[in-house]
């Protein structure tokens, strides 16, 4: 039975104008027509009461899989914030127990927002549906008849999507954009990436990755440096890229921490200056075969990192190395971990390394609090101390740029196709 | 030595010497597009800029403001920047230098800039980031006059390269009455503070209105200017070009492929601009006696908004190109006569009245105001441009003080429909109208008919309406933030060029002087709080069209 809730709307915050439940997909249907059938969408104007035809906006169909109910809540909450903003339809769809019988329970509520006291309300429905047995494995034909129809689909699969699986490449044969976080997933995180690199190949979904979003002050960061002309030449010498990322495991074992942040600084670099993968990321061994000159730098710079930020520790001999082509020469990559109270998969620090007719520059990038700082020499010599302001971004920030993104953005597509070929002959220990 | 042609650009290469890692050949392209051999970008390319989305920070710099002091520094300049460095969009590297007469030091200045901000921020001022601002500004102390003040200016510039990392880029704005225009532009030059550096260290100057008071005052500020800055360093800032809906005009235009085959004599019956004002003139009375609606709005505001309108879409969306394209605008308006002008342009004087519940004095009688007053605090005009797009499409103008309430607006009133087909509707299907709102609540309103639900064919116009506020949700920038960060960024798109600056004063000019050999106008010819002088109605009246409801 639905509730109309009259509570008097105030300028800026979503009120709840409806909610209703249904057990079927007709008995959805029918409920999202009666919300605009009771809705009063008729403002007044200058003492004339005049009618706003664009009171129920839809700028899209968002689409959220949820595998835990809470999840769905949690999503629900960060899209009840977008209503305004980004006003859709919402479906979010939790399946549970597969093997039992079919069953479906949906909530339909409708939030409005009122931009200001004389104007129309914005209002979006929302849709959430939990699914059991069959009718849940079958998540795109729940979605399906639910969507308003000529409107872009977005799909947030927030956790651990199942990307190659038939349910998700149904879901997805319909779908526009997909939203992930790959710094979420299990493990060390990369086994997804080829799947991910496939997906963007097709050229029918845009990917967008709230790890990759993240990192967008460090990419400003490591940008403006090459911004100054006699810095620029460089870029095509690059020899050594290294990453130092935190991690919780004492022994810094391969397949431990998600990998996927600090492996998107270097597959950003690496596909902007369209470098070729030489070998792929493996595991490092012991310390003792790790004793070349790029390992023995790196060590050094994972015991400076150490020394600024307090509580890391640098795990000798650990992490991972990847040989890359860029024109004539070879860029040796290192991705280190260091014991950190930090998120574990967070990058502490990017350092670059460009040789060119004897000249030699160094880029060293960390992170302190809330900025990104850069440093530069060029052959010893301080040349740059710049930090970027780098507010930590809520979720509501990171799925509101998700849904502003540009149908193809070569960043976000260069960076998963190339973080895919780096691991491409990647052992997959660890890996959930 | 390398040879450099004109700009200082390197020359081309000298025939026979390859050029390294650039290709040039028809093999090298063919390898480059099968991925057999990468296409290097050109060296002035950085390739990890290309596809960045966050807003680009700009290059470490110091703001150097002058008439620190005054009023536009306080409501405007200063607040904007607050909002600037608080979304993180300026440079960490970044210092703001106060230049201004009184004697203050550094805290009290900044003790005075963290009240203003209180009083004219448009977000809440948190404490944290009020703090860091404030240790961003110092203050200098020194008359416009004086070459010792320009002198230490320079070596504390410097000083502030060594501990700030400024690198040498400085950012000049002048937010000082126009009369210091020319001495503060000569001191800079005399000192070489508008001399760029080859290791970086750009330096830009932002020069605010009234740019002249007439064409010959415009030709010799413009003179005056580029004999110290080039014309790429001079950003002459009209902040109603930095507002979210005059931006988003362009866009509209030309971002959407149905609304340009309209926009164009054979469809738009008349244009309509609108810029009013509930205000009077707040205390600026010796200032408004000598500019009025005509300096202060016209020659700027609308001559700028009327351009954005009709102009051709540009080859490219840079500064150039669109400014190329606003100034064949305003060279297509047909020149005025004495005669058009007493015909086509209508000025207008308040006098007391009310305006949002208030009672208000005749401009007559506001302090400053000469008694007997001929400044004209209202302005309307029917342009027409004379171009193939727009000949015999009549753009009515109008701007005022003391109107009932504060709106600006550009309306596209599009022509009726050829033929009445709905004979039994009780009235005739109203025109389409594009109401592009500029403030408040920007936004666009396209009016259309539409049956009323019954058994019969009544038509009736109903409205199609999107605010920002209700589509976004999120704050617009101020015009300001938008305008100053542009500067920062070196982005001149949205600044007026000196060309663009004199054809707008050639529009203007002669009305103004035409006013001059009139006999004095019965002022004051309407009440605070009404839509002008009955003579801006009668404008329209006798096209047989009148002004939009707004």
């Amino acid at each position: 039975m639905a509730t109309d809730l009259t509570a008097e709307p105030r300028p800026g915050e979503p009120t709840m104008r409806w909610t209703s439940r249904a057990t079927t997909i007709d008995g959805i249907e029918r409920e999202l027509a009666k919300i605009w059938a009771v809705t009063d969408l008729t403002t007044e104007v200058d003492g004339v009461e005049e009618r706003h035809i664009a009171a129920r906006t839809s700028v899209m169909n968002l689409v959220v899989v949820a595998r835990q109910p809470e999840l769905g809540e949690h999503c629900a909450a960060i899209i009840s914030q977008l209503t305004g903003r980004h006003p859709s339809r919402t479906l979010i769809c939790s399946p549970t127990d597969p093997d039992g019988p079919s069953w479906l329970d949906a909530r339909i509520t409708a939030h409005c927002m009122l931009p200001r006291s004389d104007a129309a309300e914005t209002c979006a429905e929302t849709i959430y549906v939990i699914a059991g047995g069959d009718t849940g494995r079958h998540i795109a034909a729940i979605v399906e008849p639910l969507l308003v129809h000529d409107l872009p689909v977005t799909v947030w699969w927030p956790g651990e999507p199942p990307l190659g699986s038939v349910q998700a490449r149904d879901l997805f044969e319909n779908a526009d954009r997909l939203v992930i976080d790959g710094s979420s997933w299990t493990g060390d995180g990369l086994g997804r990436l080829a799947e991910l690199a496939r997906l963007v190949d097709t050229g029918q979904l845009a990917v967008f990755d709230f790890a990759l979003a993240r990192q967008s002050r460090w990419r400003e960061a490591i940008a403006s440096t090459f911004d100054m002309p006699d810095l620029l030449p460089y870029l095509r010498s690059i020899r050594r890229i290294a990453v130092t990322y935190g991690t919780h495991d004492e022994l810094g074992r391969p397949g431990t921490t998600n990998m996927i942040k600090p492996l998107y600084h270097v597959a950003w670099i690496a596909s902007r200056l369209g470098m070729t993968v030489l070998k792929p990321l493996s595991a490092l061994g012991a310390p003792a075969a790790a004793a070349s000159h790029l390992h023995a730098t790196h060590a050094a710079h994972a015991a400076h990192a150490a020394g600024k930020h307090a509580g890391v520790k640098p795990l000798a001999g650990r992490g991972y190395a990847a040989t890359m082509r860029l024109g004539q020469g070879e860029v040796g990559v290192v991705m280190r971990p260091v014991i950190t109270g930090m998120p574990a998969g967070t990058t502490l620090r990017v350092e670059l390394l460009a040789e060119r007719r004897g000249s030699e520059l160094r880029i060293d990038v960390t992170a302190e609090a809330e900025t990104v700082a850069v440093h530069a020499w060029q052959d010893g010599v301080e040349l740059l101390d710049r930090r970027f302001l780098a507010a930590r971004r809520t979720e509501i920030d990171l799925l509101a740029e998700a849904i502003e993104a540009p149908r193809r953005d070569i960043v976000s597509d260069g960076a998963i196709r190339m973080a895919a070929r780096i691991v491409a002959a990647r052992p997959t220990e660890g890996e959930a | 030595m390398e040879p450099a042609s004109a700009d200082g650009a390197p020359a081309s290469p000298p025939a026979g010497r390859p050029v390294r890692d650039v290709p040039r050949t028809i093999r090298d392209l063919r390898l480059a597009r099968d991925g057999k051999r990468k296409a290097a970008p050109s060296k002035l390319d950085n390739p990890l800029r290309e596809g960045l989305r966050l807003e680009r920070v700009p290059d470490p710099a110091s703001l150097v403001l002058f008439g620190a002091t005054g009023d536009l520094a306080h409501r405007k300049v200063v607040p904007a920047l607050y909002q600037l460095w608080r979304t993180n969009l300026l440079p960490h590297e970044f210092m703001l230098v106060a230049v201004g007469r009184r004697a203050y030091d550094d805290l009290t200045f900044q003790a005075e800039i963290g009240k203003t901000l209180e009083s004219y921020s448009r977000v809440p001022v948190e404490t944290g980031p009020k703090a860091e601002f404030l240790s961003r500004i110092t203050y200098h102390q020194g008359d416009f006059a004086d070459p010792d003040a320009f002198d230490r200016l320079s070596v504390r510039l410097d000083a502030i390269d060594e501990e700030r990392g400024t690198r040498g880029n400085r950012l000049f704005y002048l937010a000082t009455q126009s009369s210091a225009f020319t001495e503060v532009i000569a001191q800079l030059g005399r000192v070489g503070l508008d001399h760029e550096t080859h290791g970086g260290g750009w330096r830009r100057i932002v020069i605010e209105k009234p740019f002249g008071r007439d064409l010959d005052s415009a030709i010799r500020l413009n003179r005056e200017v580029l004999k110290v800055f080039r014309e790429k360093q001079v950003y002459r800032i009209d902040h109603y070009l930095g507002k979210e809906t005059v931006r988003n005009l362009l866009v509209f235009r030309f971002g959407n492929g149905i609304f340009e085959p309209l926009w164009n004599r054979r469809y738009v019956d008349h244009v309509q601009i609108t810029v009013a004002e509930s205000l009077g003139i707040e205390n600026r009375g010796a200032f408004y006696e000598e500019t009025g609606a005509s300096r202060d709005v016209l020659q700027n505001h609308l001559m700028q908004l009327l351009a954005l309108v009709a102009m051709e879409p540009p080859a490219t969306f840079e500064a150039d190109a669109l400014r190329d394209e606003k100034v064949k605008v305003l060279r297509a308006l047909s020149p005025m006569t004495p005669d058009e002008i007493r015909s086509d342009i209508v000025r207008g004087q308040y006098g007391p009245g009310w305006v949002a519940a208030q009672q208000v004095p005749g401009y007559r009688a506001e302090p400053e105001v000469d008694p007997a007053s001929e400044t004209e605090t209202f302005v309307a005009a029917r342009f027409e441009i004379d171009d193939w797009r727009w000949a015999g499409v009549p753009f009515y103008v109008r701007t005022g003080k003391r109107l009932p309430k504060r709106s600006s607006e550009i309306a596209i009133q599009f022509r009726p429909v050829p033929h009445r087909l709905f004979k039994d509707s009780s009235e005739d299907p109203e025109p389409n109208l594009l109401a592009l709102r500029i403030q408040p609540d920007e936004g666009i309103l396209l009016r259309f008919g539409a049956k009323v639900p019954g058994l019969g064919l009544d038509v009736r116009a109903v409205n199609m309406d999107f605010t920002y506020g209700s589509a976004f949700n999120v704050d617009s920038p101020d015009a300001y933030e938008t305008l100053i960060l542009d500067a920062l960024l070196g982005d001149a798109s949205l600044f007026t060029r000196a060309d663009e600056v004199e054809e707008a004063w050639s529009i203007v000019t002669p009305i103004i002087d035409a006013w001059i050999d009139m006999p004095a106008p019965a002022f004051p010819d309407y009440e605070a709080g009404s839509w002008g002088p009955e003579a801006a109605d009668e404008l329209l009246a006798r096209d047989g069209r009148r002004w939009r409801r707004i």
